[in-house]
């Protein structure tokens, strides 16, 4: 454990300039505080007197210590089930990538991109469903914050994808383009919707009318714009006619479409000066509203930049740029729309703006830079990460211009893998993002692993079955080493040698049969013998749990009266000389009883050897005791020497 | 129709899940336990579809009910009473109501620290129940028979195994065989009172821990134990004991086992590998009659080609627990999701 005073000296504070400071809110931290870390991120303060003995009970009553930790976003319930499906795709995805090492998997990708940009909608509907029953004002907002969050993330990954995993072919990247402005803004369409619906001649009465109309021609929708032109009660004018044909002929450019890009940008050239000489005619100068759409279809700057304060942010506008300025453009050619579209209002550049931009300007690095700053504890930047390093897209170099995109992955998801293991529940998920990231991922998880509280055998059981998936052996028998010492602690005998023997430990078998025979000489009864006589190979870890087993054997033939055997097996146990040296008094006493049996059941060789042993040892009983054996002793020996030194029926 | 299989993420790790049986209807609302989680609980729920016209139906909670430690275990006492065991040693009978499933869980009876290692806690780490009557055991290694109607303790084995117990089923009345951590299977007759087991086996040489324990329906000396390493072992009582089948099925343990309660030829096993299993054990049980006419369990060597069938795809997490309904099967894991599979053939 690590521990610190705080210093009070203020001229640290301005160099290291703090993010966020806390005053300590009792007065028992006023004098001098420690402070040590806990598992992952927490750590506790405590007063910390410098004078420790003087110190006495009555200052100890109003101390008190203080859990820091910070508060995770994603172990609210509601995310969690985000963090546990996002897992899911993420193993798939790393399935995947190894399937992609031998295969082009991009169609595979794809696939698991929209999983997660489906897992974000779920998210955000869960949280939508949230914030609308939640009745406290703070937590509400709190819920409408991590909307926001989740929004801009479903949002910036979607345009990732386009940009970088879905397969856009001929690189022509319009159509998606269009096609993640309409998904992200809707609300103009849904007016189109209704307006077409009631199919009103004279729909211009309706205040959103024209703005609906510019929307449209804006996303590109030229059918949904000229149909709703068509609802106008002028709809037969010329002015009318004129910019309906005009939109009706715009070329539309697709790769599948039989001609080259060349003869499509000379046709479009042509369309587009047609239009711009239908305007400089001054036919539309009656009808302003016309005017200004044919000034946005030949992609008139000071056009898009005078409906640009219509819309919330400039990514509305951003398709129809594209579309009616060079809608032949590839995916590395958005920087410079971005930037005209970016430049047409002097907003405020928000976040979202600054990740938008830069993705369209091809600068993921920059991206991922700004993603992390997003306050949802690096679930989306480990993510996006990931699947556009296995795209293989992500290209990163640091200032010495070496490749560091792998330790840029690794690091976020090794990051994002401890902060997991933090929680009580979501420890094995953490588990499986620090997995995939070999060696360093188990190294790390090795260590929190050891350190996690165990309650009960069942989740040892289960931090064991998980240490061991990934290799982690060493985990697995320091998880075992640390019960089999608390059931030893505990006096349990049974739960201890049964540990030791799941953990395979020599040492930490031995110390629980030293405890079973210790337990044995002091209470004269052998504990877990329904475990020691149904081991088996494990009872070779330690030379005591063997002798503990066989001793225990030796019990179970006395009771069932098989003396001869019995007698046989305790002489092995006295000549193996494996006995502690505690037990010798036992074990020779053991010898007690057989010697006075009816039946001689040791030979007079057994017999010098027991007495070689008791003479050696005889400090280990009183002489009482010794007398006693000695007497044994002798008489065994004189009634088995006759009977041997006849030669009839001398016991093997 | 083919097999359905739908998931719900509902932010706690579920160790066992229940159907609550319906007279006359189809099941709607099971019970669900979680647990390392902060602060764990037994839910009920109920499947509903949120609009009229949709045709899947997703799980809503109906009601929660907070308890201490981790459930380790949930069956059914009654129709309408569940025997819940809890990793703090503690063992509870809960009611929910039958007309108003929405209305809190009704604390019947509580036996507080049931299992217990003098002062420190215990866990409670399973239990069985027949007609009422509850049988639990612990990692004390004790064996206590609960009065599930009059609330009392009427028998402890105090001591019954050196080690700690991790599954236990009613073989009989008064009979029940449990199974500790190393595999040791001990059969208790409940009327003798030496605390000597009837009998006693070992699962298999590996001294991994037996899991989880189930008789056949119809033929109660039929006993089926799930295994650590994932196997399964079939013992028939009336021979000998040895198992009569030891068959390496599933990658990791075996979590939970159940015969399916209208065919009792099919067996779903869950695995802590994430698999959920349907086995076709007709082959196992047909093909041999003994001299006397007796079905007899087919021998090892015998068994050419089981009939297994994976349910779903295999998780990434453990399956904890499972149960069947009839075509639905619904499944509880570590991922913090309970799945539903609608359509299962039996």
């Amino acid at each position: 454990m690590n521990t610190s005073t705080f210093s009070a000296d203020p001229s640290r504070g301005k160099a290291a300039e703090p993010a966020k400071t806390f005053i300590l809110p009792d007065k028992c931290f006023k004098k001098n505080v420690g402070c040590a870390w806990g598992r992952g991120n927490k750590f506790t303060i405590y007063p910390r007197s410098q004078t420790v003995n003087k110190t006495t009970t009555n200052t100890k009553t109003d101390d008190k210590l203080l859990n820091t930790r910070q508060d995770i976003l994603l172990f609210t319930p509601i995310l969690r089930k985000l963090v546990n499906e996002s897992n899911g795709t993420y193993l798939s995805l790393q399935k995947a990538a190894e399937a992609a090492k031998v295969s082009d998997n991009q169609v595979e990708f794809l696939k698991l991109s929209r999983q997660f940009r489906s897992i974000i909608r779920v998210c955000i509907e869960n949280l939508q469903d949230a914030a609308t029953n939640e009745g406290n004002g703070i937590e509400k907002n709190n819920l409408l914050s991590y909307i926001t969050i989740f929004y801009s993330i479903e949002c910036i990954w979607h345009l990732c994808e386009i940009m970088y995993i879905d397969s856009v072919p001929g690189d022509i990247v319009l159509p998606y383009l269009l096609e993640w402005v309409r998904f992200h803004f809707p609300c103009h369409e849904q007016t189109a919707a209704r307006l077409l619906d009631a199919c009103e001649r004279g729909s211009e009465e309706q205040e959103d009318y024209w703005d609906t109309v510019l929307g449209m021609v804006v996303q590109g929708r030229v059918d949904v714009a000229r149909a709703l032109l068509k609802l106008h009660s002028a709809t037969e004018s010329n002015e009318f006619k004129l910019v309906d044909n005009s939109l009706r002929s715009m070329p539309v450019y697709s790769v599948y479409g039989g001609i080259s890009t060349g003869e499509f940008t000379i046709s479009w050239k042509h369309w587009q000066a047609e239009c711009r000489s239908k305007l400089s005619s001054r036919v539309l100068a009656s009808q302003p509203k016309l005017e200004l759409i044919m000034r946005i279809i030949i992609g008139d700057y000071s056009a898009f930049e005078s409906i640009r304060s219509k819309y919330s942010s400039w990514f509305d506008i951003l398709g129809g740029w594209v579309m009616f300025t060079a809608p032949w453009a590839r995916r590395h050619e958005l920087g410079g729309a971005a930037a005209a579209c970016a430049g047409m209002a002097p907003a405020p550049r928000s976040h979202l703006d600054d990740m938008v931009r830069a993705l369209l300007e091809g600068d993921l690095h920059q991206v991922i830079h700004e993603i992390q700053q997003i306050s949802d504890n690096g679930w989306f930047a480990t993510h996006l990460t990931d699947i556009l390093f296995h795209c293989g897209k992500l290209s990163i170099m640091d200032k010495h211009q070496t490749n560091v995109t792998s330790r840029l992955r690794d690091s976020l998801i090794l990051e994002y893998g401890c902060l997991l293991m933090e929680h009580k529940s979501l420890w094995s998920v953490g588990l499986s993002y620090l997995a995939s990231c070999p060696p360093e991922g188990l190294r790390r998880a090795e260590l929190i692993l050891e350190r996690m509280p165990v309650e009960t055998e069942a989740k040892a059981m289960r931090i064991i079955a998980e240490a061991k998936k990934y290799g982690l052996v060493g985990v697995a028998q320091s998880v075992c080493s640390c019960m089999c010492a608390r059931h030893l602690s505990g006096g349990r005998l049974g739960g201890a040698l049964c540990w030791a023997m799941r953990g395979r430990s020599g040492a930490a078998a031995s110390r629980a049969a030293h405890a079973a025979l210790r337990h044995y000489t002091a209470h004269a009864a052998l504990p877990a013998q329904d475990l020691l006589l149904t081991a088996g190979s494990a009872m070779l870890l330690s030379d005591t749990l063997l002798f503990l087993g066989k001793y225990c054997d030796f019990h179970r033939l006395y009771k069932t009266r098989e003396f001869k055997k019995a007698a046989q097996l305790l002489v092995s146990l006295i000549t193996s000389k494996i006995a502690p040296e505690y037990f010798w008094e036992t074990l020779l006493l053991d010898t007690l009883p057989l010697l006075e049996s009816d039946e001689p059941v040791f030979t007079s060789n057994d017999t010098y050897e027991i007495m070689l042993c008791l003479e050696l040892r005889s400090s280990t009983l009183d002489g009482e005791k010794a007398d006693l054996l000695r007497l044994a002793l002798a008489r065994n020996l004189a009634r088995t020497a006759l009977a041997e030194g006849d030669g009839v029926d001398a016991p093997q | 129709m083919p097999l359905e299989v739908q998931g719900t993420f509902v932010s706690q790790k579920i160790s066992k899940i229940r159907w609550i049986a319906e007279d006359y209807v189809e099941t709607k609302c099971f019970f669900t336990g979680s647990w390392d989680d902060d602060v764990n609980s037994v839910k009920v729920w109920t499947f509903e579809s949120p609009h009229e016209e949709d045709e899947v139906e997703y799980p809503r909670q109906l009601s929660e009910y907070p308890v201490d430690g981790d459930v380790t275990e949930i069956k059914f006492t009654e129709k309408n009473k569940i025997a819940v065991s809890l990793s703090n040693g503690d063992v509870k009978v809960l009611e929910v109501s039958v007309y108003e499933k929405a209305s809190p869980l009704r604390e019947v009876f509580h036996w507080k620290k049931l299992h217990n290692y003098g002062e420190e806690p215990c866990s409670c780490t399973s239990l069985d129940t027949l007609e009422g009557d509850i049988a639990t055991i612990g990692e004390d290694g004790n064996v206590n028979i609960l009065s599930g109607r009059r609330g009392e303790v009427m028998h402890s084995i105090k001591g019954a195994d050196s080690c700690s117990l991790h599954s236990i089923c009613f073989i009989k009345h008064n009979e029940v065989i449990t199974g500790n951590i190393r595999g040791h299977m001990k059969i208790w007759d409940l009327r003798s009172t030496n605390n000597k087991p009837a009998a006693s086996f070992l699962l298999a040489g590996d001294e991994l821990a037996a899991t989880c324990i189930i008789h056949h329906p119809t033929q109660p000396h039929i006993i089926l134990a799930g295994s650590e390493s994932g196997s399964l072992a079939v013992w028939d009582l009336r021979m000998n004991q040895f198992p009569t089948s030891l068959v390496n099925a599933h990658a990791m343990g075996v979590s939970e086992m159940q015969f399916h309660p209208e065919n009792p030829h099919k067996l779903l096993t869950c695995s802590i590998s994430g698999e959920l299993w349907d086995w076709n054990m007709e082959a196992m049980t047909k093909s041999s009659k003994g001299q006397d006419n007796q079905v007899t369990w087919m021998p090892l060597e015998d068994k050419k080609a089981m009939m297994v069938n994976s349910l779903i795809p295999t998780l990434h997490k453990p399956i904890n627990s499972l149960h069947c309904d009839k075509g639905r099967i619904l499944c509880g894991a570590d991922n913090e999701a309970v799945y539903l599979i609608k359509n299962f053939k039996y």
